[in-house]
């Protein structure tokens, strides 16, 4: 008796010895993400990671602040670098062809069918508008996190005073010219309101181009090789040049280059009555505007349609098993119905998974705030978002040329042709490997 | 044979004279151990970090990748005649000139200016002082984000505040002929009261009886800031000379926040084009070349500035 009771006793111990070796800890992984619109986006992801975390106790997920979606391509790709890559990043969804063709992407296609489920049946939870930016060579490497097209965002009050019916917005570029011109305010020579303000920073400035352009009837690039763009056509010649008219000629536009975060500024503080701008914007215009506010689609020169922004989830390359695997968790969780409508209620995106449109919560949401449709709505003429070869340097080239449009040092014509130039010099290493390499 | 011995003779009975430097060498070594032995943590440091990095530098900018497909190759010099062809590089050269000369000079002239208003210690002095030095306390970030709202067209504080004196608001950071000055407002604030600390420290070491004496013989206050004070400020000027042309080099911090080197690459500085080509476009052979241009570029400039430092100084 004694000796089995010293047995037990001592199997105990050893339990308990051997329990701190067995339990191992929770595999704790960072997710990099960007804030690159207006808001309080760092705060929400803050609470969104700590649920995941209490919800998941084998897991520990860390979010980490990366700056815009041009920092966060930088930092991610320095930590690739050094060896430690980050499990999960939010990533602006037009550089994951570029990342594809550095090698810095796991391809999800196997985390997938470890699920049980089919690419078209993973990717069917998704508006198939985001696919575009998500498949490259039929293979899967982001999952559609917070999306966003841009939308024309109009000043209802000062849209009244001027006799304008903000329920019937602009629907063409005329239109639009027109109400700019209404809207308009002006002591002598001096502007004491714009009519619209569009953005032109790095990042943004492409984006409304590639709008513009689309809106015209054109491509702003090769969507199906990431070694052509079309700086130099018709389509974009046009969508500039009434860019420029707005400043120029009209006057209703102020002039120069101006950031994403100067536009809204100026909306808010009326000082610009209609703005061009993410729908990741919605919810801090909904916050901050002390006036009755409209959207609506982008106005269409020859057709309706709008590129995709925003942001994907990936994985980098060159991870460990286990953070691969609970960075699939934590990519899953956050694109659940669910959460991906809290986040589309909290920062204005829209959600990218089309079951979050039906739950309750949204729904409710929807019927309190139906300017958050616009965008949804809008995605039936949405287009994958310019993705090419270096695709930061290459959108720069044009958007270098069309600052100086805007700011009366060059003409359109000769200003989109210097970016084509400039953009298929460094496009041509890859065509060289690619597209031009002989058999 | 003979007619050589004697010449010869005083030679032989001293040491040889390799043999003599060796041995001053070695006394010189013996009594300077411990200084070198107090240097050696800093020396391991910046041979792992700055002269190890360096080093990597020289060899990156030989080398060129460019897809991700090819393989890594030898290419010589041409990444940094490359370089060299790149418009945005000689643009961001002139840039930085421009902004080198447009931010030391004010710069250089407020903080002498201060200092002479301040260079008598009370309370009111005092309390300037700190005023005027607390730029220096707020991180190039933050300030940067802070003038950010100043600049902003249209609602900014700049414009609110002087906007109604000029015919038409200026795009401050949006339009390529001003956004380079309008950074170097940033530069200039914060650096003047930087500056003004060494202008300080320099007046207190002007002799109080050379001054005294230049009063008796009756030298006004112009006379005297002439003929005395601005010559034994000289060493200070040169110092605050390099320190402010380093810094037009090293600071990019501003050029991040608030303009990314834009619009148009008129804000673009050599520090910025470095990190541009390194991250943006992912050529590490080019950033390298640029790196090494810059770096040579900045050695000889110190080289020549520590050598007028010294001729001034009269030397040993």
């Amino acid at each position: 008796m004694l000796f089995s009771r010293r047995l037990m006793l001592g199997l105990a111990m050893a339990g308990a010895l051997a329990f701190p070796a067995l339990a191992e800890g929770p595999t704790e992984i960072d997710l990099f993400f960007p804030v690159p619109v207006d808001g309080k986006l760092a705060r929400d992801m803050g609470t969104l990671i700590k649920e995941f975390n209490e919800t998941h106790s084998d897991i520990k997920a860390t979010a980490v602040y990366t700056g815009s979606y041009d920092d966060t391509l930088i930092k991610t790709r320095a930590a690739i670098k050094a060896g430690k890559p980050p499990a999960a990043v939010i990533m602006s969804a037009n550089f994951l062809l570029d990342m594809q063709i550095e090698n810095e992407l796991t391809n999800l296609d196997s985390l997938i069918a470890a699920d049980g489920v089919t690419k078209e049946q993973f990717l069917g939870q998704f508006f198939p508008a985001l696919q575009g930016n998500a498949v490259i060579n039929r293979s899967v490497y982001g999952v559609p996190f917070h999306n966003s097209t841009p939308l024309l965002y109009i000043n209802a009050d000062q849209a009244k005073e001027a006799g304008l019916d903000p329920n019937k917005p602009p629907q063409t570029w005329a239109e639009l010219t027109d109400w700019a011109k209404k809207l308009t305010k002006r002591e002598g020579d001096k502007v004491t309101r714009w009519g619209i303000a569009i953005p032109c920073a790095y990042d943004y400035c492409g984006w409304m181009m590639e709008s513009l352009t689309m809106s015209n009837g054109g491509r702003y690039y090769n969507e199906e090789f990431g070694g052509e763009v079309y700086y130099d056509t018709p389509s974009m010649l046009g969508a500039l040049t009434w860019w420029n008219d707005l400043v120029a000629k009209h006057k209703v536009h102020a002039p120069g280059a101006t950031p994403g975060p100067a536009v809204s500024t100026s909306f808010i503080s009326g000082n610009a009555a209609m703005m061009m701008l993410s729908t990741g914007s919605l919810t801090y215009v909904r916050d901050n505007a002390k006036f009755a506010y409209k959207v609506a689609f982008i106005p269409r020169n020859v057709r309706n349609a709008v590129p995709i922004g925003g942001a994907s989830l990936i994985i980098p390359a060159g991870l460990e098993a286990d953070k691969q695997k609970a960075a699939w968790r934590l990519i899953k969780w956050m694109t659940s119905p669910e959460k991906s409508a809290w986040w589309s209620r909290a920062t204005g995106y829209f959600a990218p998974n089309m079951a979050a449109y039906k739950t309750p919560d949204m729904i409710d949401f929807l019927n309190k705030n139906p300017d958050a449709k616009t965008a949804v709505e809008q995605l039936d003429v949405a287009k994958p978002w310019f993705a090419t070869y270096k695709t930061v340097p290459v959108r720069k080239t044009l958007e270098d040329e069309v600052m100086l449009v805007l700011n009366g040092k060059k003409q359109p014509k000769e200003a989109l042709a210097a970016a084509q130039k400039a953009a298929d010099e460094l496009l041509k290493p890859y065509n060289a490997e690619t597209s031009l390499k002989l058999p | 044979m003979s007619l050589a011995e004697p010449a010869a003779l005083p030679v032989a009975t001293s040491a040889p004279p390799r043999l003599h430097a060796l041995r001053r060498f070695a006394a010189g070594l013996k009594a300077s151990l411990p200084a070198y032995l107090l240097l050696l943590p800093s020396l391991v440091f910046l041979a792992l970090f700055t002269y190890g990095a360096m080093g990597r530098v020289f060899v990156d900018a030989l080398y060129q990748r460019t897809t991700p497909k090819a393989p890594v190759r030898f290419v010589g010099f041409d990444n940094i005649s490359a370089v060299l062809a790149d418009a945005s590089f000689t643009g961001a050269v002139v840039n930085n000139l421009l902004y080198a000369v447009g931010t030391a000079i004010p710069s250089i002239a407020l903080a002498l200016l201060f200092a002479l208003a301040l260079s008598r210690t009370n309370a009111v002095t005092s309390a300037l002082r700190a005023a005027l030095f607390l730029p220096v306390l707020i991180p190039m970030v933050a300030a940067s984000a802070l003038f950010l709202f100043i600049f902003l067209p249209n609602v900014g504080l700049l414009d609110y505040y002087i906007g109604h004196l000029l015919p038409v608001l200026p795009n401050w950071l949006g339009d390529p002929d001003i956004a380079l000055y309008a950074i170097m407002i940033i530069t200039i604030w914060k650096n003047a009261g930087y500056y003004m600390l060494f202008f300080l420290a320099g007046l207190q070491a002007v002799p109080e009886e050379v001054m005294e004496a230049a009063h008796l013989d009756g030298a006004g206050p112009f006379m005297r800031l002439r003929h005395i004070i601005l010559p034994e400020l000289r060493p200070t000027f040169l110092f605050v000379t390099v320190i402010a042309t380093l810094n037009a080099v090293t600071q990019v911090d501003h050029v991040f926040v608030m303009t990314k080197g834009g619009p148009s690459n008129a804000t673009n500085l050599v520090l910025f084009y470095i990190y541009q080509q390194a991250v943006e476009h992912y050529d590490i052979g080019k950033a390298s070349a640029a790196t090494l241009l810059t770096l040579a570029a900045l050695m000889a400039l110190t080289a020549l500035s520590f050598r007028t430092l010294a001729n001034r100084e009269g030397g040993p």
